[in-house]
């Protein structure tokens, strides 16, 4: 029951006839090719919505910076991303592979033994930090990815909160 | 694509009784079918890019908590695009509340490259209903904006829900379509004199 229910106003559309629905048509076409939403926006609020209900921090972009790539020819970038929570600040080098995948390396401060997962719309990787916070995942395929910081044995009480980074792309 | 309009309104109601039972998938299909409606809401308010994007991010983690009340397309469309038009004016109010001038909305048509005679008369359509929507008070730009992107057999629904301002034609043809085809019609006749 909506308002315009309550008001008598019919939810239907009998009254417009075809020469508005034609405008509305022509109205949409019009702003879906001057203003069109950014095509993964939706998959990105799909991955925020997903991770409701965990108890996480979720960490801000801090920096991102881009230097030639060494692993490459060409104009390939590396990237180097960092991003901050309360608890924890995470640092991650994007490099391209040869096939076409990404090769991440990654740090956390203070240095800690945590399990990393990779999010994407399809999967997800989960490696483990060394005691100096040290982490890499080899192959991650491009596209949008997340990650989720959680605690090495969640079971364990004080074990910390998990953190997720924003979205990104690969 | 008419055609499927009025299914599209039905399928949004079984996906929203879906989510309400939890299942993921069909909120994720709710967030793809119906975001694109709230990013005009929201950038129509005057938002940029990421403040739009911020926004949609909050009305969606919103609406979790709201989807119990929730049980039909149009409720769920006119909740969406009241929330979201809200919390963009919320936000544009803390940076500065500013809608889009004419001017702005002008300079948002796309350049026209050279085309097929096909493309070169629907640009020119496109370009005729452009200069008229730009006429219009920036209320009704507004509404006719976000009316376009809500599912057909909701927009008088919605269009009730956002204020729309309804005329003597008919109950839910809105002063601002009516004032469109008057504009569109003045257009006609002056290009056939």
């Amino acid at each position: 029951m909506t308002p315009s229910d309550a008001d008598g106003i019919t939810p239907a559309d009998e009254s417009l006839d075809e020469v508005d629905l034609k405008l509305l048509d022509g109205i949409r076409e019009i702003f879906q090719a001057a203003d069109p939403m950014p095509t993964d926006l939706p998959e990105r609020i799909r991955f925020r919505l997903a991770l409701r209900g965990l108890e996480v921090e979720v960490a801000r972009l801090a920096a991102e910076e881009h230097q030639p790539s060494l692993a490459v020819r060409g104009a390939e970038m590396s990237r180097t991303i960092t991003f901050d929570s309360d608890s924890l600040t995470i640092m991650i080098r994007i490099d391209p592979n040869l096939d076409g995948t990404v090769r991440v390396d990654g740090w956390l401060a203070p240095p800690q033994r945590r399990e990393i997962q990779m999010k994407n719309p399809l999967d997800s990787l989960t490696v483990a930090s060394d005691e100096q916070g040290r982490f890499a995942f080899a192959r991650v395929p491009r596209g949008t990815a997340q990650l989720v910081v959680r605690p090495e044995d969640s079971e364990q009480s004080g074990a910390g909160r998990s953190v997720v980074t924003p979205a990104l792309i690969l | 694509m008419p055609a499927s309009q009025p299914d599209r309104s039905e399928r949004i109601a079984r996906l929203v009784s879906a989510a309400r039972q939890g299942s993921e998938d069909a909120l994720g299909e709710i967030v793809t079918e119906l975001s694109p409606l709230l990013w005009q809401v929201a950038r129509a308010a005057g938002l940029n890019s990421s403040d739009a994007e911020d926004v949609l991010q909050t009305v969606w983690m919103r609406l979790l908590t709201h989807l119990d009340d929730i049980h039909t397309s149009a409720a769920l469309t006119g909740w969406l695009a009241v929330t979201t038009r809200r919390e963009a004016w919320r936000v544009s109010a803390v940076a500065r509340r500013q809608l889009p001038a004419d001017t702005e909305l002008l300079s948002m048509l796309p350049d026209q490259g050279p085309g097929s005679e096909e493309q070169v008369i629907i640009d020119d359509q496109r370009r005729i209903l452009w200069q008229a929507i730009g006429q219009l008070s920036p209320r009704c730009q507004e509404l006719l904006r976000i009316v376009a992107f809500v599912p057909r057999p909701d927009y008088a629904a919605v269009a009730a829900e956002l204020g729309m301002p309804t005329g003597s034609i008919g109950p839910t043809r809105s002063r601002c379509l009516a004032k469109l085809r008057a504009l569109l019609a003045g257009d006609l006749e002056g290009s056939s004199r």
